[in-house]
């Protein structure tokens, strides 16, 4: 889901530019001491997710887990996102550095949406509701990178829906595979290390 | 403060977890595509790659000249290949076009058009008298062999295309991560430092 370098018009890239400024500032902010660690980890999990390969049919897609950087992470994740994309760039050239801001955006803002919305449901005390959330989380956090890399596309010559229909179908799977790890990982985390969530809800970890 | 150590290596677990996999299951392909472009004769030919080599089929290709107005526009075949003569004799820029954000461009200049033009075009059949006893000319020499060098040298041209379509490699990996660590350790040591001079004014 990187957008190349050269698609996008300049107005889309300054606006995801001064986007992804105000959601590092804000993860900055956020970011104390305890946390420094934690946010490097998660960035080196998404840095390395990408070379993941899911292999759908003819074509094959890559993992993402901003649903999981997301919801540990909280605003975190944008300058997490930030580091793993401006390296992508510069190692793997995937995306690219004018479209760094664009990118980072794409991926870390579905991530703080399901924070906000999951944060709270993940940690039920009932296996059901956490689960059923936790695998909500993952899949909505590509459904909702999905939309906005759509949406970067519309000021260029592509139509929203089209382009969006392309990349859901295409991400379907993505979107499924990703469901379940966050599930896995979310159950995972809570047997062993329950503080972990209640660290990133105001509670002192 | 145990407790506290712990929180900080759980994601390690995922971290770990993830680079095996990667590791283990050799970069096929992501969302990268890339495009390589020659001239031979005046024919150019393209060759598009998602990154690890799968081709890029019926993906538009379109040709723009150094002032960037459109030339021509076509699409990708089954193997991801597209040639067509050349339109002008100017730099051109191929540009692939994959959707989904997608893209990749290469650029050919003038002066490989003009050289690859030169080699193979507007070759005279040898006539009668050019096969007299001083047998071929310079010219006609330094001719027969570019022809043949573009000829021998094709399958080193794709093996070219095929190593830029190729994933990252372990270095690359395991430097990234590198890095990251290393920007992790520099925010440690400054948030560090400001804690510390905090502490030096309060007990002033």
């Amino acid at each position: 889901m990187h957008i190349s370098e050269g698609v996008l018009s300049a107005p889309v890239l300054v606006a995801g530019a001064a986007l992804a400024a105000g959601g590092v500032a804000v993860g900055l902010k956020k970011m104390d001491h305890e946390k420094i660690p934690q946010v490097a980890v998660l960035s080196s999990a998404f840095f390395v997710a990408s070379l993941i390969h899911v292999p759908v049919g003819p074509s094959n897609v890559h993992l993402i887990i901003n649903g999981i950087n997301g919801l540990l992470l909280g605003w975190l994740c944008f300058p997490a996102m930030l580091v793993a994309l401006g390296l992508q760039a510069i190692l793997f050239q995937f995306g690219g550095v004018t479209v760094l801001g664009v990118n980072t955006v794409i991926m870390a803002l579905p991530g703080v949406t399901c924070y906000y919305l999951f944060g709270g449901l993940v940690r039920h005390e009932r296996r059901l509701i956490s689960g059923v959330s936790a695998f909500l989380c993952g899949s909505l956090a590509v459904f909702l990178s999905g939309i906005l890399v759509a949406l970067s596309l519309v000021f260029t010559q592509e139509s929203f829906f089209s382009a969006a229909m392309l990349i859901l179908v295409a991400h379907l799977p993505v979107m499924i595979i990703e469901g379940i790890i966050t599930l896995f990982c979310i159950a995972f985390l809570k047997r062993v290390k329950p503080e972990l969530f209640g660290g990133i809800h105001g509670k002192p970890a | 403060m145990e407790n506290r150590h712990d929180v900080q290596r759980l994601p390690f677990v995922l971290l770990i977890a993830s680079l095996l996999i990667a590791l283990s299951n050799p970069p096929a392909l992501a969302h990268k595509v890339t495009i390589f472009a020659w001239v031979e004769g005046n024919t150019v030919y393209t060759e598009s790659k998602f990154m690890g080599g799968n081709k890029v089929r019926n993906a538009q290709i379109l040709v723009f000249d150094g002032e960037g107005a459109q030339l021509l526009a076509g699409t990708t075949d089954e193997r991801g290949e597209f040639s067509f003569k050349v339109p002008k004799l100017a730099d051109l820029t191929v540009v692939l076009n994959v959707g989904m954000g997608h893209r990749a461009e290469w650029t050919i200049t003038e002066s490989e058009i003009r050289e690859a033009a030169g080699t193979s075009e507007g070759k005279p059949a040898l006539k009668p008298w050019q096969q007299q006893a001083a047998g071929l000319n310079r010219e006609e020499i330094k001719e027969l062999i570019e022809d043949s060098l573009d000829r021998k040298l094709r399958p080193i041209m794709r093996m070219m295309a095929e190593s830029r379509s190729r994933g990252p490699s372990v270095t690359e990996i395991v430097g990234g991560i590198g890095y990251i660590f290393g920007l992790m350790g520099l925010a440690l040591y400054f948030r560090n430092r400001i804690k510390e001079k905090q502490k030096d004014n309060r007990d002033d």
